[in-house]
């Protein structure tokens, strides 16, 4: 599979040079690929969302380079052309919509881009579109769920036409419900529209949707793999101090009681299916 | 301390175009030493409910009995119900204003003006409580903690007042899986050893349904279940229509019994889920 | 506690009148007018016809008067300040004394300077809430980018300025809601802001203001690198989704507007002033 992000030897120091210098990462060293969806995961002060910052350029390395499409951030010139290929959604939703009419935030981003009008709203429409929020076109975002308003920070993205898109833990302020839209969402856009997803997140539930996952601590990559396979290896999660998802958790306990269940199985129906073999 | 809701309804914005009632005739009551969940949709109205119960809102229509007490009486010592039913809000942020966390834990007691020796006891003693060492922090800048550490400072503010009642609004939200587990820990804690009565707020199923004795179901303002845990979460279909996400094993255990599994309905955790599991494939095993 | 209900200036109340569907371009140039005539505007029959013709704009625009006057309520202390201010300190050697107290003297001609600040700063708030409430805050912003558009030539960062206003527009009513939040934090932990006079709640409102603050402060930096992640880099290069058109309803409103200007320019000049 094709590299889309690169990063070699990534360091990076928070107030760098000052005498309270703080390690934010040391020596990553990861990808992503084109077309997947990518989780990250860790700890509060593990690291990720420095990576991810480092995606699009928002930080550059204090050592060693990020690569986007092989244009290094390190360079100014690229940093346009690269903000145009990785857009990037915050956690709180209320602190990056810019306008007061949905439609127009959504907007932002291409008027930015100094697209022509025609363009700019038809890719409006077709975010708006793609996301499921028609109804939502002229409405004050105030008037919205946190869920909602995420799903417009999202279209708002969608619109510049990326070819990634990095969730910074999209998902803490929303109810369960929102949380579950908005994991639907990536998910379509990464299906239907091809748009490679990096996802971080805590919650395990939404983490084993991912093709591939991270995990983070004290700013290094600590594991990496398909979430079935990681989960597999319980003692060292345990440690980074991540849940386990329910399926992963029931199976472990049946393992223990002596019934016959492999170990890995993350999705609830996988669970049910093997218990089933085990009832016939 | 009991508390009592009669006939109580809301309105935002009253006597303008943005006019809109969020609680209709809401009657409950909450005993000494309950741990009662409140779940609802986003916007059911249960924060506006929550705030009643400690008079941040005084009822319009109807009333609220604290210990006995009307908080809507002009002579209701309002500030006295407070420091009795604490309230401990979704962002820490909003609650912490002191440059230092014993500063801050020390505002409620300071505010009731007691004499300086008992502040500070009551700062070292709250900050113990909830695991915040009483050395190292009690200087510490209020922004240089962490996100968990704040929640617990948040916490240990409105133990500081010494409250029979601790209403928790949301409060783990946004914190990482051991920030979580840290919190809910401390939560059951107060609970049993000090039994403080606990209302609990909390988008997450999993966390009420593994927390609370009892739940309060609100969907658009109104009260639509009151039960023990366990029933409540037996009514799946209904929770459904109102959009709530129920616990993840809950629904686990739901699919295996309509795959054929002899199960109980309503398991609330893990454990319970893996001895009933466990319980039926024994039972199949000895019938072959 | 509501703070946000009697925030009436910067809330738009959505409607189909005439006035809700006029070029925001209109509307602005239309308030600024008004508020130049009433800069000049210096006797009570003047006044009164400000009042009728604001009134008539009120009524057509379907917006109800008591809400479009309720923004007024919490500015009523400060007003009658100012009043009382003015009627003891504002003096002419002709005055006529009306009864005075150690060495305050209240006279006729503090007293109509008192009502003259008074009127001009009723009708200077009751026509900027007017032109909110019936104009979205993004057409009004358009409206704004387009009428100093020209004063780019002379390097004014137009652009620029009304993004600032735009953001600030969107988060007044953030704040506001944080505001009450963090009141309501520091009530449920014993303070009275429900109790006490004026100067006891002025005193308690101070430590609220910091957590309001840092809150804005850490919204703004997120803010911005939301921006900047979405490749805003200032005015220059950018094109805008919508543009305006002024139509046949522009055209009516101004041939009131100037109807309206010159019979109340005709009313100052033959009026006698309030002072």
């Amino acid at each position: 599979m094709e590299k889309l992000i690169e990063t070699t030897n990534l360091t990076y120091f928070y107030r760098s040079g000052t005498k309270d210098q703080v390690k934010a990462l040391y020596n990553v060293n990861m990808n992503v690929f084109q077309g997947e969806i990518l989780a990250i995961t860790g700890q509060n002060g593990s690291g990720k969302s420095t990576l991810a910052r480092h995606f699009n350029a928002l930080l550059t390395p204090g050592q060693g380079e990020v690569f986007v499409k092989g244009l290094s951030t390190v360079s100014k010139e690229n940093i346009p052309e690269i903000r145009k290929i990785i857009g990037m959604v915050f956690q709180n939703p209320d602190n990056q919509l810019v306008s007061s009419i949905v439609e127009e935030d959504i907007a932002f981003g291409p008027e930015n881009l100094g697209l022509p009008q025609p363009e700019i709203i038809e890719r409006v429409n077709w975010a708006l579109h793609t996301l499921g929020l028609e109804e939502l076109r002229n409405e004050p975002p105030h008037n919205l769920s946190e869920g909602q308003k995420q799903q417009v920070a999202i279209a708002g993205v969608l619109a510049m036409k990326p070819e990634c898109i990095v969730l910074d833990e999209p998902t803490a302020h929303l109810d369960p419900r929102g949380r579950r839209e908005l994991l639907e969402s990536a998910i379509h856009l990464n299906r239907e529209e091809g748009i490679t997803i990096v996802l971080l997140t805590h919650f395990m539930n939404e983490v084993i949707h991912c093709d591939r996952m991270i995990v983070m601590e004290n700013g290094s990559v600590k594991m990496e793999g398909p979430p079935g396979s990681i989960f597999c290896r319980s003692k060292e999660v345990k440690k980074t101090g991540l849940d386990f998802p329910i399926a992963a958790q029931i199976g472990d306990g049946l393992r223990r009681e002596g019934f016959d269940i492999k170990p890995g199985i993350i999705h609830t129906e996988d669970l049910i299916a093997s218990l089933c073999q085990l009832k016939s | 301390m009991p508390i009592e809701v009669i006939n109580l309804s809301h309105s935002y914005k009253e006597g303008t175009p943005f006019e809109k009632q969020v609680l209709f005739d809401i009657n409950l009551s909450i005993g000494a030493g309950e741990f009662v969940g409140i779940i609802g949709p986003t916007r059911s109205g249960k924060t506006t409910l929550a705030q009643h119960l400690n008079a941040l809102h005084i009822p319009r229509q109807g009333k609220v009995l604290i210990d006995g007490l009307d908080t809507k009486d002009k002579q209701a010592d309002l500030v006295s119900i407070r420091h009795r039913v604490g309230y401990v809000f979704q962002n820490p942020d909003y609650q912490l204003f002191a440059p230092t966390v014993g500063e801050d834990i020390a505002f409620g007691p300071f505010n009731m003006k007691l004499p300086r020796e008992e502040i500070e006891d009551r700062v070292r003693k709250a900050m113990a409580q909830v695991g915040l060492d009483y050395k190292t922090l009690y200087n510490r800048d209020i922004f240089a903690l962490s996100g968990g550490q704040k929640r617990r400072a948040a916490i240990a503010g409105v133990l500081a007042c010494k409250p029979q009642v601790l209403v928790l609004d949301d409060v783990t939200a946004g914190l990482d899986p051991r920030g979580r587990e840290e919190i809910l820990t401390l939560i059951r804690e107060l609970h049993r050893r000090q039994n403080i009565t606990i209302i609990f707020i909390s988008n997450s199923m999993d966390e009420v349904a593994s927390m609370a004795e009892r739940i309060i179901v609100i969907n658009e303002g109104r009260v639509i279940m009151d039960d023990a845990t366990r029933e409540v979460f037996a009514r799946i279909e209904e929770l459904r229509s109102i959009g709530l996400q129920l616990p993840e094993v809950t629904v686990l255990i739901d699919k295996l019994r309509s795959a054929g599994f002899n199960l109980p309905a309503g398991a609330l955790n893990v454990n319970e889920a893996i001895r009933v599991i466990t319980a039926a494939l024994r039972e199949m095993e000895a019938r072959k | 506690m509501e703070l946000t209900k009697n925030i009436t200036l910067g809330v738009y109340l959505p409607g189909r009148s005439f006035i809700h569907n006029l070029d925001p371009r209109t509307k602005i140039l239309a308030a600024a007018g008004i508020i130049v005539l009433l800069l000049f505007t210096r006797s009570y029959s003047a006044f009164a016809l400000s009042a009728i013709f604001i009134g008539a704009l009120v009524s057509l625009s379907g917006i109800p008067t008591g809400y479009a006057l309720r923004g007024l309520k919490p500015m009523l202390p400060v007003l009658a300040i100012m009043w009382v201010f003015q009627l003891f300190l504002f003096k002419t050697p002709d005055a006529t004394v009306y009864f005075h107290w150690w060495i305050f003297e209240a006279t006729d001609a503090g007293l109509h300077m008192g009502n003259l600040i008074i009127l001009r700063v009723l009708f200077l708030f009751t026509v900027t809430t007017f032109l909110t409430l019936t104009t979205s805050v993004v057409s009004l912003t358009d409206g704004l980018e387009s009428l100093l558009k020209p004063l780019r030539m002379i390097g004014l960062p137009s652009q620029e300025l009304v993004m600032t206003l735009v953001i600030a527009l969107r988060f007044v009513l953030i704040l506001a809601e944080e505001l009450e939040k963090i009141i309501k934090a520091q009530m449920a932990r014993g303070v009275a802001f429900d109790r006490g006079n004026f100067i006891q709640k002025t005193r308690k409102i101070f430590p609220v203001f910091l957590p309001l603050f840092i809150g804005a402060f850490k919204r703004a930096e997120e803010l911005i690198v939301a921006m900047d992640a979405r490749s805003y880099t200032g005015g220059k290069g950018r094109t805008k989704m919508k543009t305006l058109h002024m139509g046949r309803a522009d055209f009516m409103a101004a041939l009131i507007l100037l109807a309206y200007g010159g019979l109340l320019i005709f009313i100052i000049i033959s009026t006698k002033p309030m002072i």
